[in-house]
């Protein structure tokens, strides 16, 4: 079942200088619930942007997002947060995790935009996210009090703790030393892998990439399915590491 | 429970809004001192005004009794001599009628007693009351106590003396029962049983009060040449419907030459006095007003700085599903929120400092009856801090909700 599709999705936006800045070139992608797919691509290639776009939080300049079954064209400002606080939920490269909260605060903190039992129990649930990544015993820690692993794992609870139907991940080892990257990859594989939601990784490292079950690469705005062995086989030959560019400014 | 009608989205606004002004203790404690000082000074000045409004009564119900008192007068248009005891019998034949809780027969200024002091017989001042003028002029005494029923049949009537005479005798304690002696038609010794204090440092005249019966019966009649006035203490509701009534019973049937007048005397009858509280309250209240409005300028200030930096963690929330609404509405009630708390401080402190016994005396020596705290003045303050919170809030929160999610999250 398709969770999230993009039907010929563009974006471009306009310059200081009154010109336009081509960032996605209709782009055609469907994610299925449970599905793993991971998206390389060099810096300035408008992964972030398509992956706003599949969170939600950016519109296109044209062609189409359904989510579900139902097109995000006509949904209104309010119901789309309270779509993607409910359905979508983010890890990002620098944890961005709200600095004087306390780890259960933050993993807590996107139950505070729900209703019901999830919302009054939201201290519980978060408490419980976090003894499933292994920092039950960083309950009350300050993000400054932790390590970039521990950091990332916090994101990662806070991610999942809504039990979203989609992940995305940018660059969610993109912080860490290789060691620490891999052992977050394989927790955020097993969390999303559990709770059956679909995972959505942008990344520059191919060993990163290579955990999805569908592969793409954009470039210059354009998506395409890419076959990794032949990206490893080349970046071995060209590049001593498994980058495919060196980081740089997103969009 | 439906979406639409959760509590959730305002519990949890409250709740993001108590967060933020946890986290940032210290940018909000100093941004707040100057809201608390500004609110308590609003309700300070509030209060100040009730209490120099009871201090003003309490004066003025010295002089002209406490809300409401009418006077009884009566004289003669002939120039014949006054019976002040038909006067008496007239009145308290109509009184039987109205059922008065206080009155007081008063001669003041036109009676003077013959007083045997250390430098010879000296004539001095008297006022001749009933035991009820004591509560009607809200009169508190230096030391010792107040004419009560019965004290005319005491074998040594009973007096009240200033405290300049008390001075003169020798300031004898109350309790070893000094007396006065007098002479001439009042020759006799009488107890002093309490001592009226200055009303103020000028004041040292030697100075007798007698009660109206005892000096009554020690002449065969009260000289037609002073004044005797009655004084009755009524409700306030009725003041104005009883005075004519109680003019047309006194006049009805009175002797052809004899007026009787009757007036209200208290301070509510006045207009200026009110007129002095309300202009002392409006320019100490513009004065806090002015104050208040700078409180909220720099809380604005520190708000606006504190939103540049919080733009990421709004970005943040964004992303998990907060709406804009949702963000306007916490940083709005961290604004309110957190006045209210500084604002109830404010109150809390003033109400501290103006129940010290020690604070009321200082600044409103011989005030009587302290009023409690008023309700009025808290309300004020409280009112003053929401509104400065809703004022100073609105601004960040307009500015939060121009942030934009995917700028805020990209760095």
């Amino acid at each position: 079942m398709t969770l999230v599709s993009l039907r010929g999705v563009a974006k471009h936006v306009l310059l200081p200088d009154d010109s336009r800045l081509d960032i996605l070139h209709a782009i055609d992608l469907d994610v299925d619930a449970g599905d793993h797919v991971s998206i390389v691509g060099r810096s300035g290639s408008g992964k972030t942007t398509l992956l706003n776009i599949l969170g939600l939080l950016d519109a296109p300049s044209a062609g189409e997002v359904t989510f579900g079954d139902e097109s995000t064209l006509a949904i209104r400002a309010g119901r789309l947060d309270r779509m993607r606080g409910a359905n979508v939920g983010f890890v990002f490269q620098q944890f961005n995790l709200l600095a004087g909260r306390t780890a259960l605060e933050n993993v807590a903190m996107p139950l505070s935009y729900s209703t019901g039992t999830a919302f009054w129990q939201r201290n519980a649930l978060a408490a419980a996210m976090l003894d499933r990544v292994g920092l039950s015993h960083r309950l009350t820690s300050l993000p400054d009090r932790l390590s970039g692993g521990e950091q990332q794992r916090v994101a990662i609870a806070r991610a999942l703790v809504r039990k979203p139907r989609l992940i995305l991940a940018d660059e969610p080892t993109g912080a860490l030393d290789v060691e620490t990257g891999a052992s977050v990859m394989s927790l955020l594989d097993e969390v999303a892998a559990e709770s059956g939601a679909a995972l959505v990784t942008i990344t520059h490292d191919l060993h990163v990439a290579a955990r999805a079950r569908r592969h793409y690469r954009l470039d210059a705005g354009v998506l395409q399915p890419v076959n990794l062995d032949e990206a490893f086989a080349a970046s071995t030959h060209a590049e001593p590491t498994a980058r495919v560019s060196t980081r740089g400014k997103k969009r | 429970m439906s979406d639409r009608w959760s509590l959730a989205p305002a519990a949890g606004a409250l709740a993001d809004a108590w967060a933020e002004l946890r986290v940032h203790k210290l940018r909000v404690l100093l941004s707040l001192i100057g809201i608390a000082v500004a609110v308590g000074a609003l309700t300070a000045v509030v209060a100040l005004g009730e209490l120099q409004r009871q201090v003003a009564a309490e004066q003025s119900d010295r002089f002209g009794g406490r809300i409401a008192t009418i006077m009884v007068g009566a004289y003669r248009e002939d120039g014949a001599p006054m019976n002040w005891d038909a006067m008496d019998a007239r009145f308290d034949r109509v009184a039987e009628r109205y059922d008065f809780s206080r009155t007081s027969r008063i001669v003041d200024g036109a009676v003077t007693v013959p007083v045997q002091l250390p430098e010879g017989v000296t004539s001095l001042p008297a006022r001749l009351v009933d035991p009820d003028y004591a509560a009607i002029h809200r009169l508190a005494l230096l030391e010792g106590r107040w004419f009560v029923e019965g004290d005319t049949e005491l074998l040594a009537p009973p007096v009240v003396i200033s405290e300049g005479l008390w001075d003169t005798i020798g300031r004898k304690p109350i309790a070893q029962h000094p007396t006065l002696t007098m002479t001439g038609d009042l020759a006799g010794t009488y107890q002093v049983v309490g001592v009226t204090p200055r009303d103020g440092p000028w004041d040292v005249a030697p100075r007798v009060d007698l009660l109206y019966d005892t000096y009554r019966e020690r002449l065969e009649a009260i000289p037609s040449d002073i004044s005797v006035m009655r004084e009755i203490w009524v409700p306030v509701e009725i003041v104005g419907e009883l005075g004519p009534v109680l003019a047309m019973d006194l006049r009805a049937g009175a002797e052809p030459g004899l007026t009787i007048t009757v007036n209200r005397t208290d301070w509510g009858a006045q207009a200026g006095f009110a007129d002095s509280a309300l202009i002392f309250q409006l320019v100490t209240g513009a004065i806090a007003g002015i104050v208040l409005l700078l409180g909220a300028l720099s809380l604005i200030n520190i708000q606006l700085v504190a939103m540049r930096q919080r733009i990421r963690e709004i970005g943040v929330r964004r992303s998990f599903g907060a709406t804009s609404g949702r963000i306007f509405t916490s940083v709005f009630l961290e604004n309110v929120v957190a006045t209210t708390i500084a604002g109830a401080v404010g109150i809390v402190l003033v109400v501290l400092v103006m129940r010290s016994d020690w604070v009321i005396e200082l600044m409103f020596p011989g005030i009587q009856d302290v009023p409690p705290f008023p309700f009025s003045a808290a309300v004020t303050g409280l009112v003053a801090s929401v509104v400065v919170g809703a004022i100073a809030g609105l601004i960040p929160a307009l500015v939060a909700l121009r942030v934009k999610v995917i700028d805020a999250i990209r760095f």
